[in-house]
């Protein structure tokens, strides 16, 4: 028995949910960095989902490129916050407002 | 026994990204969030993509992750791991704006996707050769800038690692 | 092909398994009277110094950028080596362009300099490794 697509979109849906809600409530950095990660799951599972569907590999092929991004999205971003930490020694991002005035 | 096993890593992926997001200390946080990445690549096979699942473990429990807890490591967050979220108003606003995205989105695949045509035709896996032959021919331009992105953030991460305090 | 699978999920379930019984089994039988020196890290007279969370070197970490950069590249060269009889040298060449654009990452990380782990001028926090020395002299005068 197959399980339809709505159902990994439904799934993605969830998650992605959870992502947003991980990147409005918390106040850690990293955390909040984490949350994005997991947004980024979520669409990766669409595509592979989809890429079932209409029985291409293009959607799979994606996911490599996204998977790509994500990593280098996750260095350049450890390494601002790793920077902004020895800066104000704190991730918390009520208190990093160095662009706000 | 596939509706079991997708129901089981459903389960998993959105119990532990929940508790990813409300555990205090960012070590667990990156643990749950292992956790929910393992079960996102079980759904992959089940999805017929099994090279993408083995890749999926790969970068992001072999690498990201890795990097993640190294951070988290490195900062010494001990102090950040006390009570820090926004009381009151802002949170509870932040969680009725999720509940409508996921309104949204539920409305939407609802009235999207509910008869979507399959596609006729032999099953298509997404086997490592598969790939290998869509990716380098067809996708051989993004392969390659794909390059120049990841110099760029090595170079770019290394310098912001760099960074010297004045 | 899912069925090939089916080796890694059982495997899977025994893990979790595995542990999580052996786990129990300790749970349940362990006699639990806690005192201050059975539950500190070492119980042979050995006293733990500060706490296990210590800050590691940021040198590890240029380490690991690294690592990862070179570690999505890997993710390339798997199916390169599977289709690379069929495509010849024309794949052949677009890997060699691909591996040396990310060399060049690398040399740009060696030449400068972050991968030499002797390099005192480029301790990155300097408050914070201070900290650390002069509380391990305050403590050895203390003892």
């Amino acid at each position: 028995m197959e399980i339809p697509i709505s159902y990994y979109l439904l799934l993605s849906g969830i998650l992605f949910t959870i992502g947003v809600v991980g990147v409005l409530t918390r106040r850690n950095a990293i955390v909040v960095f984490m949350s994005i990660e997991l947004m980024l799951n979520a669409v990766n599972l669409t595509l592979v989902a989809f890429s079932k569907q209409f029985n291409s590999l293009d959607g799979q092929i994606f996911v490599f490129f996204v998977m790509v991004v994500a990593a280098a999205e996750v260095a350049v971003g450890l390494a601002l916050i790793v920077a902004i930490f020895r800066l104000k020694q704190t991730v918390s991002i009520d208190k990093i407002n160095i662009m706000k005035w | 026994m596939i509706p079991i096993l997708f129901f089981f890593f459903a389960a998993v992926a959105i119990a532990s990204g929940i508790m990813m997001i409300v555990h205090r200390n960012p070590i667990y946080c990156a643990l749950f969030l292992i956790l929910t990445l393992f079960a996102v690549a079980g759904l992959y096979v089940l999805l017929n993509a099994p090279f993408i699942a083995a890749v999926h473990i790969i970068v992001y429990a072999g690498a990201i992750m890795v990097l993640f807890l190294f951070v988290i490591m490195l900062l010494d967050l001990k102090s950040e791991t006390s009570r820090q979220r926004p009381g009151g108003l802002p949170r509870i606003l932040s969680i009725i704006m999720s509940g409508v995205l996921l309104a949204e989105l539920v409305l939407f695949l609802r009235s999207g996707t509910a008869n979507l045509p399959l596609v006729e035709g032999d099953l298509i896996i997404g086997s490592t050769k598969e790939i290998g032959n869509l990716l380098f021919t067809e996708y051989l331009f993004p392969f390659e800038i794909t390059s120049v992105l990841l110099l760029s953030s090595i170079i770019g991460s290394v310098i912001l690692a760099r960074l010297k305090l004045k | 092909m899912l069925f090939n699978f089916a080796t890694a999920l059982v495997f899977l379930i025994f893990g979790g398994l595995f542990v999580l019984l052996n786990l129990g089994i300790s749970r349940i039988l362990q006699a639990r009277n806690p005192h201050p020196v059975k539950i500190s890290t070492y119980e042979c007279g050995e006293l733990p110094e500060g706490e296990s969370w210590i800050q590691f070197n940021i040198r590890f970490y240029v380490v690991a950028l690294v690592f990862l950069i070179f570690e999505v590249e890997i993710i390339f060269l798997f199916p390169w080596a599977l289709v690379f009889k069929d495509l010849g040298l024309f794949a052949f060449v677009e890997m060699m362009i691909f591996v040396f654009i990310l060399l060049v990452g690398l040399a740009y990380v060696w030449a400068k300099g972050d991968l030499d782990w002797d390099k005192p001028q480029s301790v990155p926090a300097p408050e914070l490794s201070q900290s650390y020395e002069q509380k391990e002299v305050t403590e050895t005068v203390d003892s």
